[in-house]
């Protein structure tokens, strides 16, 4: 070829790597970080790498994603090379056909195959769930389990399902250019069908199965999406972790865990490729060099006569490997457990670990980002809660909806604790399925660095004076309900045109571009850094955010916003649920109570925890809270006056809510 | 031996029709029904009211799709004809951000493009920012970002097939066509463009149908104010409103549309049995 662009060629091959890397090395570089942002340098240490090792979620996930990684490769490579000689070995016609229903779910998005398999999945479980009531029904000598919920297994066929195409793929050229006679010619020289095709059919596709199994195994690691609608709430892979924590608030332990899997990657990468580069240089000098001890040593290894050896560490290594798993699966199969749904930020994770030590109970905590969120995932059978925290309004709907399972207040002794303010609310008027968690308000978080007037209205959000700036609540009944507000209406309004009228509102105000973003738990990244100068969002986390920065002001509007209580309940038909009321009554004790409200700054129900709290405050810090703080935490009877509670609606105000929120931002 | 290896291929056609075929079958059952498994087609009218997110999903993601073949082509070409040295390391430094997961990649995008982030401290830094006499230069939360994340993503996924057809290339051919007297711009229009084709086909398949579909990308990078076929179908299954038939339907309409695009673009590079895949 010409030399005289290699420079050029050289420069933009350079540029377009320093694209790929830059990222790449930015995560690495902040996770040496002291401070705990990602875009603010604060010196050097390695204190995220130590916090990395004791966060259960992360390492949990990290060795789901291993496993399933791991066993799909497995699964798939072996299943794949089967099914590609199988397949080369029908009549082109018969051939063809069936390769084209390999290539659909390579060809097809992932998020159908996702959601395809999701459905087949809970409509399995269903018809199993039935099958199994009735056959245990009949019998009673074995009895079948009739539950069954997304999970690990799901999630591994899952992941053999989509691996096993691009196995095939890589088979087949190598069968194709295989010589057919081959396989004839050694059986006619006496060796039987077996021997023929591990003597000579296989060493001839190896390549192709080793190709094949390095990109199932990219594919695995890679793949988010399917893990995604498939895994359930049961385990978690570390996309999906990684996918939770960027709704809530990003920790550089994330960055470790990534400069951790990046250099391993690399080395092993450098090795290989160190390895084909010794053999090419060998191969350039012949004998003339003499092998070093190591390379004498993996000679004489594989040595004919070291067959047995071999054949025995290899046997050796995965026996180790499966009683590993095992032994992994059964210390934490046996031990007790409660699946607890909570949302992001919403508990002193502490009191997990007192729970654990005093109970021997292992608390599996997840978060979900909103109610609607919770309630898709419940309806869609993903879901193996024990327990779950919703707000008022959804425990309402779930009420309704029979999904939740009555309490045994005998088992809950703390109960009698709950101030009776919060007893007996709407949503559950005889009290037979809540124990409240927290309570609070919904307001607007303003950066008075950034916002010059005080904003008392909720028009700060609509009328496009910060446009670009301010970030909208993502969940329709908070959106709508400050919109109804705004309009001097009920948040509870079944009126159509209201609703329509409060929708057009946020909808022009979103095409207007307004709004930066939708959010959730972002929000606390978004306003501690600055990155926007108007939100709402509750009042307990307006307080953790003010932490970081103290730019940031609360206010409930003129026009009154919404108050809510959230209250644990536990879901019908929980497989745990000794366990569950176990840990309800922990948490609603004074001390967990106390806790909590330090930690995350919501008002607890508990009376003995509220009223004590600015005297516990002040005995952990040495100085006062400020009134001014505990009143935003727990507003006065006059504040809440002005706020109304989120009812649950009749099932066409909701179904209502859904389209239109489906409908915003599609225009 | 036919006949006995043929029953490999037993297993493997009834997980076949397990795990991709009835998957499929009832993802269409519930599209075509109501919360109460009665037939409708309502789910399918109600599609005219996503258009725009349809449009503005294949936009972008045809977008993202042409910015990675302007830059992955002449990379792979450009590199298919460095030394093998060099070959080697800079596949194995393409495929190596594959082995983390593409949402930390996207993640970081998101420090780096925030109102606050670095490339805005670093304009502040240079005096950009003075000198246009803005704050900030709003990059999250737009449609760029979004298809700048489309592109980091799926380059890789874009340059691996085009180079493993360019470094087969027979070069005889070329010599044959530069002594018959072509000059090298169209020894390339005529005899490399053509031999690279199905590399490209499948590199620009495989970019455009994950960009058409992500919900990650348009979520951290988007900031969820203008959303996506993704988003919209995730929305339905896990998200803010559950209504799985609905998700369904869009589900289906979306396959059967990228199903179309990929038949027709791969009528051009017919005859090419060998799939080009990575």
């Amino acid at each position: 070829m010409k030399k005289q662009n290699r420079l050029g060629s050289r420069l933009l091959i350079g540029l377009m790597f320093l694209f790929l890397y830059a990222p790449i090395l930015l995560l690495i570089v902040f996770s040496f970080n002291a401070g705990d942002s990602s875009a603010v340098w604060k010196g050097f240490s390695l204190h995220w790498y130590a916090r990395l090792f004791q966060n259960r979620l992360i390492m949990e996930s990290v060795y789901t994603t291993l496993l399933v990684s791991l066993l799909a490769t497995a699964i798939a490579t072996v299943a794949g090379t089967f099914a590609a000689i199988g397949l080369y070995s029908l009549g082109r016609k018969r051939r063809e056909a069936l390769l084209m229903v390999n290539n659909i779910p390579m060809m097809n998005a992932d998020i159908v195959t996702g959601v395809s398999l999701c459905l087949f999945f809970v409509a399995f479980f269903q018809g199993w769930g039935s099958f199994a009531r009735w056959f245990n029904s009949v019998q009673g000598v074995v009895e079948l389990p009739d539950r069954l919920v997304l999970g690990f297994s799901t999630l591994l066929l899952a992941h053999v399902a989509f691996n096993i195409p691009y196995v095939i793929l890589n088979v087949a050229p190598k069968l194709r250019q295989m010589d057919r006679n081959l396989m004839d010619a050694a059986q006619d020289l006496g060796c039987t069908w077996m021997r023929a095709f591990w003597q000579v059919m296989l060493p001839e596709i190896k390549p192709g199965i080793v190709s094949g199994a390095l990109i199932a195994f990219t594919m695995s690691i890679d793949d988010f999406i399917i893990s995604y609608f498939t895994a359930g709430s049961a385990s978690s892979t570390l996309a999906m972790t990684i996918y939770g924590m960027t709704k809530k608030r990003v920790t550089p332990e994330i960055n470790a865990v990534s400069t951790l899997l990046f250099l391993s990657v690399l080395v092993l990468l450098v090795l290989s490729n160190l390895k084909e580069v010794r053999a090419e240089a060998r191969e350039r000098l012949g004998a003339a060099r003499k092998p070093s001890a190591l390379e004498r040593a993996r000679l004489k290894f594989a040595e004919p006569r070291f067959k047995w050896v071999r054949r025995g560490t290899a046997g050796v290594l995965a026996c180790a490997f499966i009683f590993t798993v095992a032994a992994l699966a059964h210390a934490t199969g046996s031990r007790p457990v409660v699946n607890v749904c909570s949302w992001g930020e919403y508990i002193d994770e502490d009191l997990i670990t007192q729970f654990e030590e005093e109970t021997g109970i292992r608390v599996n905590y997840q978060t979900a980002e909103s109610n609607e969120a919770l309630y898709s995932l419940l309806k869609s059978g993903g879901a193996d809660y024990d327990v779950v925290v919703p707000s008022d309004y959804m425990i309402g709907r779930l009420i309704a909806e029979d999904m939740l399972e009555p309490l045994d207040y005998s088992q809950i002794p703390n109960f009698d604790l709950i101030d009776q303010r919060f007893r007996n609310l709407s949503y559950d008027p005889d009290n037979l399925y809540t124990v409240p968690y927290t309570w609070g308000t919904l307001g607007i978080i303003y950066n008075t660095a950034m916002v010059e007037e005080e904003i008392t209205s909720w028009s700060a959000l609509y009328d496009g004076k910060y446009a670009g700036n301010v970030l909208l609540i993502n969940n329709s009944r908070d959106a709508i309900g400050e919109a109804l507000l705004y309009l001097g209406y009920s948040v509870n309004t079944t009126d159509e045109a209201e609703i329509r009228e409060a929708y057009e509102l946020v909808a022009d105000a979103n095409r207007r571009g307004v709004f930066q973003g939708r959010v959730m738990d972002e929000v606390f990244q978004k306003m501690e850094g600055g990155n926007a100068a108007i939100a709402t969002y509750y009042a307990g986390d307006y307080l953790s955010m003010l932490e970081n920065n103290e730019d940031l002001a609360f206010v409930i509007p003129e026009e009154g916003s919404n108050w809510f209580v959230d209250a644990m309940c536990m879901l019908k038909d929980a497989p745990h649920q000794r366990e569950a009321h176990m840990w309800i009554n922990f948490i609603a004790s004074t001390q967990a109570n106390l806790a909590n409200m330090d930690y995350i700054w919501y008002a607890s129900p508990n009376r003995e925890a509220l009223e004590r709290y600015p005297a516990y405050y002040e005995e952990l810090y040495g100085e006062e809270l400020d009134p001014e703080l505990y009143e935003i935490m727990a507003a006065p009877a006059e504040t809440l006056e002005r706020c109304e509670a989120y009812l649950n609606l009749p099932a066409k105000t909701l179904s209502l809510y859904n389209t239109l929120w489906t409908q915003l931002g599609t225009d | 031996m036919k006949n006995k290896l043929s029953w490999f291929a037993v297993p493997y056609v009834v997980w076949m029709a397990l795990m991709v075929v009835i998957p499929i079958l009832i993802m269409v059952v519930y599209a075509f029904t109501t919360a109460d498994y009665e037939g409708t087609l309502e789910n399918f009218a109600e599609m005219g009211t996503y258009a725009a997110v349809f449009f503005r999903s294949f936009r972008l993601a045809l977008i993202a799709t042409l910015v990675c073949l302007l830059i992955g082509y002449p990379v792979s070409y450009w590199m298919a004809h460095e030394g093998p040295g060099f070959q080697r390391v800079a596949m194995a430094l393409i495929m190596l951000p594959m082995w983390m997961n593409f949402l930390l990649r996207t993640y970081s995008w998101m420090s780096i493009l925030e109102n606050n982030g670095l490339l805005n401290q670093f304009f502040k830094t240079i005096g950009l920012l003075d000198l246009l006499g803005v704050e900030y230069i709003p990059m999250i939360g737009t449609s760029g970002a979004v298809v700048l994340g489309m592109v980091y993503n799926y380059l890789p996924f874009m340059i691996l097939p085009i180079y493993s057809v360019i470094v087969k290339l027979d070069y005889s051919l070329l010599e044959a066509a530069r002594d018959l007297g072509a000059d090298s711009r169209r020894v390339f229009r005529k005899v490399i463009l053509p031999l690279s084709l199905p590399g490209v086909l499948s590199g620009v398949t495989m970019v455009f149908v994950p960009s058409v579909s992500t919900f990650a990308i348009s979520r951290l990078l988007g900031g969820g104010t203008q959303i996506m076929l993704g988003d919209l179908i995730e929305q339905q299954f896990l998200g803010g409103s559950y209504d799985p038939h609905l998700g369904a339907a869009i589900s289906m309409v979306m396959m059967v549309i990228v199903v179309v695009c990929m038949v027709v673009m791969n009528r051009f590079g017919e005859g090419e049995e060998e799939a080009v895949m990575l």
